[in-house]
């Protein structure tokens, strides 16, 4: 990681508060809490976890499209920096050009009533990126082309497309103004496996053409394994563990990645449970566990673990992991 | 191999919509044995769902299914004819009698405004002569049996209060406790998390050698089929391109399809192998291909051969694996 980080993060949290009665103390939800994380500039960043692990929150968190509770976040592309926690509205106007999200739904994500050429104009309208029509279409055209939509694909409504279709159309309206910092959750999760390959690869490609830095939140961890060159893991709110995804896939040393990596399916059908099983599921975050917050489901839990919080510590070579015993695991397994 | 539970032959389906009618399902044919898990993959569209619902005649009233189809199932001792059963009533040997079913989203499959029990207790009193009092009891078991603590409590719970984990746990308790003869599970851990998914699994193989019922596996994850699968059939819009067994269907694909899926997933054993797309989109339903229906997407399709004739379902030199491809046969021979 020699790259000057894109984005960096200093004890970021995102904080809901729901609604409580009279009577009841309010409570909150603490979504993300107090996350310290770098994403290297053209890096493709994975960021895995369960559903309500917080992941989405983050990656909104980092669009300022969610308010930040507390914490920084620092944008720098080299060209312009931000302060997130602090922008100002017009700042943020800007800030819009250079971020981007790509959605999970592509049938949801596009409206039925606009043609694809309206789809992919439409942020360049809203933000005043060109001046006359020419030019607008020259750029969607430039990067309908790059996303490999034709020309005559632009003319058609997205009900005329296939999942996959839709997909691209949906990169092409994010990358459209030419952004640095693109956020893509769960960008393959609706997809077909014939077709997420294809898109998988499409991102790779426009990340090299491009220059650009991607997000990727998934919860599908062979994908993440096969695109992302860096992993963060997220357990409820908390970054658990963040290393090098070769690395990460080799030698997972939280549990609860371990316990992730192993409860994927195997292709082979000889290999069967053999699956180093979690019990139980993923605590409320309105309501979490004291200490660890996996310590209601660590099969190495100690008491330590349920008193104090393990801080995220830099072990080297780019990793880093939040767990008490984890040098002791090692070397347990080592010998 | 013992005597099938149910037998499909020559099923086709097609549905008639304002555009038109669409052929979903064409002229499929398997069987399931008793104590067999058979994993029927496909993509989106393939027509695995509709499928699976005609075994229990749960297709909407614009499905029309070809004369020539059949579907045998082995009830009590008798031959029931699906798709000849056509009152209500007749319907109730399959449905939640010999055949019951999960679904991907269990909670759209609970009524949220009655209590989990409740719905238990009403199914077993419409399928069986159990008293109020002894279903609520086999309820009870049932939900302690699939792993959910306090089950007494629960009981008394709506869908909402049940985690997404705990909802498709209490869904295979009541599809289970009719004690079926073949359980359809449609997708049941695609809504899940990785860790929930390899519990519900586990689960699922614990009830199938416990209950020995056949299961027919319904998913578009290979990985998870070789995880719980005996058998295998893949499917491709409307029809079936190979079947065999998990091992020889994984290890050895015949058809280009099986193994496009095979080189399009990736495999977190081998960073380094490329992600290959199977070229070009699924085709419309409504622009079905002639010829074999994968042949347009086909990297080794003969010219004026693979879009003229359709390629017949044929055994390959493997017992029990049989794939339907022109080129696959010329390779073999």
């Amino acid at each position: 990681m020699n790259a000057a980080p894109i984005i960096s993060a200093r004890g970021l949290s995102v904080h809901f508060p729901l609604r409580g009665s009279w009577f009841a103390p309010k409570q909150v939800v603490r979504a993300v809490e107090n996350v310290t994380v770098d994403i290297p500039k053209r890096s493709f960043f994975g960021l895995v976890g369960e559903s309500g692990s917080g992941k989405t929150t983050l990656g909104r968190a980092l669009l300022k499209a969610v308010p930040i509770s507390a914490g920084t976040v620092r944008y720098d592309d080299g060209e312009k920096a931000y302060e997130l926690e602090a922008i100002g509205s017009a700042e943020l106007k800007d800030y819009r050009k250079r971020s981007q999200l790509i959605f999970q739904d592509p049938y949801a994500a596009l409206s039925p009533r606009m043609t694809v050429r309206d789809i992919i104009a439409e942020p360049l309208e809203v933000m005043g990126l060109t001046r006359t029509r020419e030019e607008t279409d020259q750029r969607v055209r430039a990067i309908a082309a790059k996303c490999r939509l034709n020309l005559e694909h632009l003319r058609r409504f997205p009900h005329a497309f296939s999942g996959g279709q839709r997909q691209r159309i949906s990169i092409a309206r994010a990358l459209v103004s030419d952004p640095r910092f693109v956020v893509a959750d769960e960008s393959v999760a609706a997809l077909d496996v014939s077709i997420q390959a294809d898109v998988l690869n499409l991102l790779k490609a426009l990340q090299e053409e491009l220059g650009l830095t991607y997000l990727f939140i998934s919860h599908d961890l062979s994908v993440v394994s096969h695109i992302c060159d860096h992993v963060a893991v997220m357990y409820l709110g908390r970054l658990v563990e963040s290393a090098p995804t070769r690395s990460l896939f080799a030698a997972p040393k939280h549990p609860y990645t371990k316990a992730l990596l192993s409860a994927i399916p195997s292709l082979d059908p000889d290999n069967r449970g053999t699956a180093q099983k979690l019990e139980g599921e993923i605590p409320s975050p309105t309501n979490p566990p004291p200490g660890c917050k996996f310590h209601t489901r660590c099969p190495y839990v100690q008491d330590v673990c349920r008193r104090e919080e393990p801080a995220l510590e830099n072990i080297g070579g780019g990793q880093e992991i939040a767990c008490h015993r984890w040098k002791e695991l090692l070397d347990a397994t080592a010998t | 191999m013992s005597e099938p539970i149910i037998s499909v032959k020559d099923l086709t389906i097609r549905f008639r919509t304002d555009e038109g009618l669409v052929t979903a399902v064409d002229g499929i044919s398997f069987d399931i044995a008793p104590g067999e898990v058979l994993g029927l993959v496909g993509e989106s569209g393939s027509g695995k769902s509709v499928t699976a619902k005609s075994l229990m005649l749960l297709n909407p009233r614009n499905a029309r299914y070809d004369e020539q189809s059949n579907i045998l199932l082995k009830a009590n001792g008798k031959d029931v004819n699906v798709l000849g059963l056509k009152r209500d009533k007749d319907m109730r040997i399959v449905r939640g009698g010999a055949i019951s079913m999960i679904f991907q989203e269990p909670m759209a499959s609970f009524a949220p405004a009655i209590t989990i029990g409740d719905q238990m207790v009403e199914q077993l009193l419409i399928h069986t002569s159990m008293t109020k009092a002894a279903a609520r009891e086999l309820s009870i078991e049932m939900l302690t049996r699939v792993g959910i603590p306090d089950a007494a409590r629960r009981f008394n719970q709506y869908a909402f209060e049940f985690s997404g984990g705990m909802r498709q746990r209490a869904m295979i308790a009541m599809a289970l406790s009719t004690n079926p003869k073949l359980l359809i599970a449609d997708e049941p851990t695609t809504a899940l998390d990785v860790t929930i998914q390899a519990q519900v699994l586990d689960l699922m193989k614990d009830l199938v050698s416990e209950f020995g019922m056949a299961i027919l596996f319904i998913t578009h994850d290979l990985g998870v089929i070789a995880q719980t699968a005996d058998r295998v059939a893949v499917m491709y819009l409307g029809r079936l391109v190979e079947t065999g067994t998990v091992r020889q269907v994984i290890r050895d694909p015949r058809h280009p399809y099986t193994q496009g899926l095979l080189n399009a997933l990736p495999k977190i054993d081998n960073l380094d192998a490329p992600l290959t797309p199977v070229p070009g989109d699924i085709p419309s339903p409504l622009e079905r291909p002639t010829g074999c229906v994968f042949h347009t997407r086909c990297p080794v399709a003969l010219e004026g051969k693979c879009s003229n004739e359709i390629p017949a379902m044929e055994p390959t030199e493997q017992a029990g694996h049989s794939v339907a491809c022109f080129v696959a046969r010329k390779e073999a021979a």
